[in-house]
Formats: C-alpha cells, structure tokens, sequence
C-alpha cells in the first residue's frame, strides 16, 4: 500500500499550508431538518466540529443517528436547514450551485458505499471523468490514470465496465476517482460495507498509508470496527447530536 | 503582452470546454444504448409517427392531384368560357355569337393546349318506354376528345362521327329509358329566342359511363351541328379549355385570363367554376396538419415518459455525477445530446421508412375506385406525391419537437440535489 501513497506524492494535493494541523472542515451550529409540522424529523442538530487537516475521522452512530447528512452536509451534497460549513476556511453553505460543484470537484473526494461508477464508462475513464471537468491535458491525465491504475492494483483492468469488476475492484477504482482530482479532503461513507474483510482491510490499509504519509484528510461515516480501530479520532453521533469526541493519539 | 498565468488559463479554459464537449457527447451516445431495446421502441415511435405523417402528406397530395384530375379532365376542363350571365341565369339566349374569331383568338394563346365548344340545353328525352329528363350537350366530336375523357368512357357502341341523327347516352340513363343501342330517342327542348319547342330524333349510337352517377343518369351528347340547330343558334353556349400546366388554372398574372374576360365573355377557372371542389381540397390539406399535431403529440408524450423513466433509473448516477463535480447543467446537455441522438436516428428511419413508402404509393397507387367524395367519384388510383420541401420540413420538425420534449426532463435532471439523488448512499 506504500505504492499508492507514494504515487499519490506526485499526484497529491501540495498545496502549501503554514501548518499541518490548519483546520480543513469546520461546522458550526449545523442543523438539518426534513419534513414540516407533526412530521418534522431533527436529523441533524447544532452540530459544531472542526476538524484538522491530516485527521483520520470516524464519524459512527446507530442508524438514523444523524451520519450520513453530516457527511453530505461536509460534502456540500445538501443544504443545511441552519449554521454554516467551511471547508478550506471557505464557507460553503452559501455558495451558488456552479460554485458549489466545481468545489466539490476541486476539493473534495468522495467513497461511497455502493462504490457508484459510472456504468458506461470504463474504469479507466471512471477516474478521468474528473481530469476531464478540470480541463487537464490528455497526457497529464494518462500519466495520473496510468500511475494510480498501478497503485491500486488495477493494472490491466483499466478498459473493463464497472460491471466486469469486483466489488473490490470498483471500490479501488473509486478510490482512485476520488484520489485523482488531489482533493484536500476525503469523504467517505461506509466504504467497507459491501466488502469482504479481507479486501475491506486492505483497503482501508491503503487510506490509512495515505493519511500518514501524505497529510491527507479522511472522513468516515461507519459502523465497521476495521475503521474504528484505525481512526485517530471517532465522532459518535446519536439522534442527529454529537455526544462523543474522542481522539486518539 | 499577455503573461504566461494568461496563457495558463486560456489554454485550460480551452481544454475544459474541449474536454466537456467530448465528455457529454460520450456520456450521450453510451447512456441511449444503455437500454438498446427501450431506445430502439423510442426510435421506432418517433419514426414511424414521421412516416405517417409523411404519407398522409404524400396521400393528400395524390388524392388531390387525383381529384383536380378527376375533375377537370373528365369533362370540366381546366377553364370554361361562357357569354357573360350564362352561368348564373342558365339562359339558353346567352350564347358566345361570335365564334370564328374567338377560335382564332384561342389557336394563339400558347397556354391553351386544346379547346372543346359546346351547346347545352336541358331536354327532356323519350324513348318507347321510358322518359327522362337530361343535359344534352351538343359537341365537336374532335375536339371534345382533345379536351374531355369522354371518348374514352365510352362502354358500346361508337364514339360521335359527325353525322346527324348519332346520340351518345349515359349507362345509367339509358337504363332508365330502358334503351340500348339502335334504339331510337326523341330529344325535346326549348328554343332559344323565343322558347318553341323543338325536337329531334335520335338513334343510340354509343354509350358511356364516367363511373360518376350524376353524368352516367343525366348526360346525353349528340354533334354540334345538330344542337345548334336543335337550338336554333349559331354560336355555342361553352368552350372548355385544356391548358398546357394545371397550375395555369391558379396563375391570373397569366396574360390569356385578361384577354379571354372581356365585356361579353367570362373565363373562368375551374377553381372558380367548382369553388367546392377547391373549398374541399384546401380543407383536406389540414388532414396533414391534423394528423401532425396529433402524431407529435403523442411522440412528445412518449418521448417524455421515455425519458423520464431513463432518468429516475440514472437518479443515483446522476447523483454521483453532481456530487464529483458536474455542473448541472452539462447534466441537462447531456439529457439533451441523448435526445438529439435519439432524434437523429428517428428522423434518419423515419424518412427512409416515408420513402420506400411514398415511392411504392407513387407507383402503384392505392385503389379507392367508387369511391365518392363531395359528389366526386374516384374513379382512378391515387398516386402517392413525395414533396421533398415536405420530407426536409417534417424531418426537421420531428426533431425540433424531439428536443423540445426533452428540455422537461433534462432540467428535472438538473435541478437534482446530489444528496435525495443517491437516496441510501452519501
């Protein structure tokens, strides 16, 4: 798993920063809400964190308890019914629905549980689509392909359909999607839930390496204990409140 | 001078659009043949809806150009002259007198192929058996046959020759005399100036049938000579023209119209003659604009619903596609590319389809003999029309109708929020 953190060295964000530990996701009085009047679900309530960059979170919690919508929140994917959320320093809450999608492709990388490629795009493609949205050239996009194809153990498979996968291969090749792009964070939802253990660690061995050795940001909603064990910091979460926050250093 | 940082951006600017060209475009083309028997039912609704509307147009056309044909060569003409009057007081007194030098007039106008005088006169005809009342018209028999198809409808006997004392009767009418040939006929009517009555008698010598009841039950044709004196007049009530283009008949810039509607005579066209035969026709050609509305109408709807229902099984992608970066609307032009795919294959179909179908229409026709309309009888084929303005003008219809239909759907598209997109996931 060293490879791919090593590729990731060229690939990775190097945005310069005064300090490792400058604070990357900060939500402050966060509230969601769905319905109205006798059917109003709180899903989501006053919820304030700061996270750093470099930190390996896990976001846990019952079902219903409030984590995915954070996730989404963070991720900019939905609109927080009250309080803001800043990513990079930038307050995201209020940005226009262009702005928003090309910060999401700028900054954020996500890993969903169902692994969500594309289907009529090839694995090689899958993770170019995002290359391709930011404009950059056609050999700078092979290289990048090519490099994190290798470093997650798809070599070979680069033109197969999403169907002709694995579960684990399409889940490293969402990986590899959300790598390419050089977010800053790492969103991450259940990302082992459809995974056999063995492959579930391995990959979780690979964002680990990431995290460690290139400062990479990662944010997991989860039940997997795989991933509690290896989190230096565990969010939990119960009905829409956080009532725990543990780090672990 | 622009810097390098400039340059940057231009030149990734430049490879954004490219690239996002390309990537739409693919997305497109893959997603419509994600569900290829969907897509193909789609295709095939939206061709087969320009097909028919294609042929309906082609039909209409045939049947037009069938029913002017029907009605101007069988015996109207493409235009008549008359005394001024004679028409509307069916007056037998109003006769054009001067005939030598109007024939003369008629032999130069290079749009006029071919002319038929006649008398004509309501008579009641007697037989041993029967008696009945019918137009007996009075014709040169050579130029009658330039003009007319009457020659043609003959069924027994002989054609006029010239010689007095020959009648020509309609099937129906000698039916109705309970007559056949040889027998004899007594012919009487109405004398001009004066109104004495004057009679003749005849011996079949033909009969015809123009598959039309009211010609076949109320005509009766004997020379022109013998009508003229039968009438006691010199001239002839009606000079059908026969003109060189049938689009003459439309034409009044036309030099021979001015000249041939003078003080004492009326040239009419048979637009004019038959205004509800034109009347008929002009509202048949809104059968095409029927039949178009309703059929994209329907390719709409359907095209709405195809779309639709590809989107919500896409809901999640397209989800996962906002969330990684796509713009929303690069989501609403892929919509749109798809549909314009989808369009151009319909159209491509749909005129290949019209036009093995209008071709084969145009050579072998569709029977529709006996059948009557607005007093006409089709007594001929209709020949499908292909209008290739028609088949440029639907196909481009058909697509803009197609694109139109799939704004809805793309901008629902574009309007998802990533997060009720992906529903279960993030």
């Amino acid at each position: 798993m060293t490879i791919l953190a090593d590729t990731v060295a060229d690939v990775a964000i190097t945005k310069k920063t005064d300090s490792n530990k400058s604070t990357v996701i900060e939500t402050s009085g966060l509230c969601r809400e769905f319905g109205k009047g006798d059917t109003l679900v709180k899903a989501l309530s006053d919820a304030n964190i700061t996270i750093e960059r470099g930190e390996f979170t896990a976001i846990i919690g019952p079902s219903g308890s409030g984590k995915s919508t954070l996730l989404q929140l963070i991720g900019g994917l939905d609109t927080p019914s009250s309080g803001d959320v800043f990513l990079d320093n930038k307050n995201i809450s209020h940005m226009s629905g262009t702005e928003l999608s090309d910060f999401r492709r700028d900054h954020i990388g996500f890993i969903f549980q169902a692994y969500n490629l594309i289907p009529v795009l090839s694995a090689r493609e899958n993770i170019e689509y995002i290359m391709l949205l930011q404009g950059i050239s056609a050999p700078e996009r092979k290289k990048r392909v090519d490099m994190l194809m290798h470093a997650v153990g798809l070599d070979g498979l680069g033109e197969r359909r999403p169907t002709e996968l694995s579960g684990g291969q399409q889940q490293r090749v969402a990986v590899a999607r959300a790598m390419v792009s050089k977010p800053s964070i790492i969103l991450a939802d259940e990302p082992t839930a459809n995974l056999d253990s063995k492959t579930g660690a391995d990959l979780l061995d690979m964002m680990k390496d990431l995290n460690e050795k290139q400062n990479m940001t990662f944010v997991f909603s989860t039940h997997d204990p795989k991933i509690m064990e290896r989190a230096k910091r565990i969010i939990r979460l119960v009905d829409g409140c956080v009532v725990d926050d543990e780090r672990r250093d | 001078m622009m810097n390098n940082q400039t340059l940057l951006t231009i030149t990734n600017k430049q490879n954004t659009h490219r690239n996002n060209t390309g990537l739409v475009s693919r997305l497109a083309k893959r997603s419509i043949f994600r569900n290829t028997r969907r897509t193909l039912l789609t295709v095939l609704l939206i061709s087969c809806s320009l097909t028919a509307i294609l042929f309906t147009d082609a039909f209409v056309r045939g049947m037009v150009n069938t029913m002017v044909k029907i009605s101007t060569q069988t015996f109207l003409g493409e235009g008549q002259i008359h005394q001024k009057g004679f028409r509307e007081a069916n007056d037998i007194d109003l006769y054009i007198k001067d005939t030598p030098r109007l024939y003369q007039q008629l032999d130069t106008v290079s749009e006029i192929q071919a002319y038929a005088p006649r008398v004509l006169a309501g008579a009641m005809t007697s037989s041993s058996e029967n008696v009945a009342s019918a137009i007996i018209y009075g014709v040169d028999a050579n130029k009658e046959a330039s003009v007319s198809k009457l020659k043609l409808a003959m069924t027994q006997g002989d054609y006029l020759s010239g010689v007095d004392g020959e009648i020509i009767l309609g099937e129906q009418l000698a039916d109705l005399l309970e007559i056949s040939l040889g027998d004899r006929l007594v012919v009487t009517v109405s004398e001009a100036h004066g109104g004495d009555l004057s009679q003749a008698l005849f011996r079949v010598s033909g009969l015809f049938s123009f598959n039309e009841r009211t010609m076949d039950i109320g005509m009766a044709f004997i020379n022109l000579s013998q009508g003229q004196t039968l009438l006691n007049i010199t001239g002839v009530h009606e000079i059908a023209l026969r003109l060189q283009e049938l689009n003459q008949a439309d034409d009044k810039t036309l030099a021979f119209w001015t000249v041939l509607n003078t003080e004492q005579l009326e040239t009419l066209s048979w637009q004019e003659l038959v205004p509800q035969l034109s009347s008929m026709l002009a509202m048949t050609e809104y059968s095409t604009l029927i039949v178009s509305v309703i059929m994209y109408l329907l390719v709409c709807l359907g095209l709405i619903n195809t779309m639709f229902m590809s989107i919500f099984e896409r809901q999640t992608e397209f989800g996962i596609l906002l969330a990684i970066g796509t713009r929303s609307k690069q989501l609403f032009y892929q919509i749109m590319l798809e549909g314009l795919f989808i369009g151009l294959l319909s159209v491509v179909l749909g005129l290949l389809l019209a036009l093995v179908l209008c071709y084969w229409g145009s050579i072998v026709g569709i029977d529709y003999s006996e059948l009557e309309m607005s007093g006409l009888t089709l007594n001929e084929p209709i020949y499908l029309v292909l209008d290739v303005s028609s088949f440029a003008l639907m196909g481009l219809a058909t697509l803009a109708i197609t694109l139109i239909s799939c704004i809805y759907p793309a901008l629902h598209a574009a309007r998802l929020q990533p997060s009720s997109a992906m529903r279960k996931t993030l």
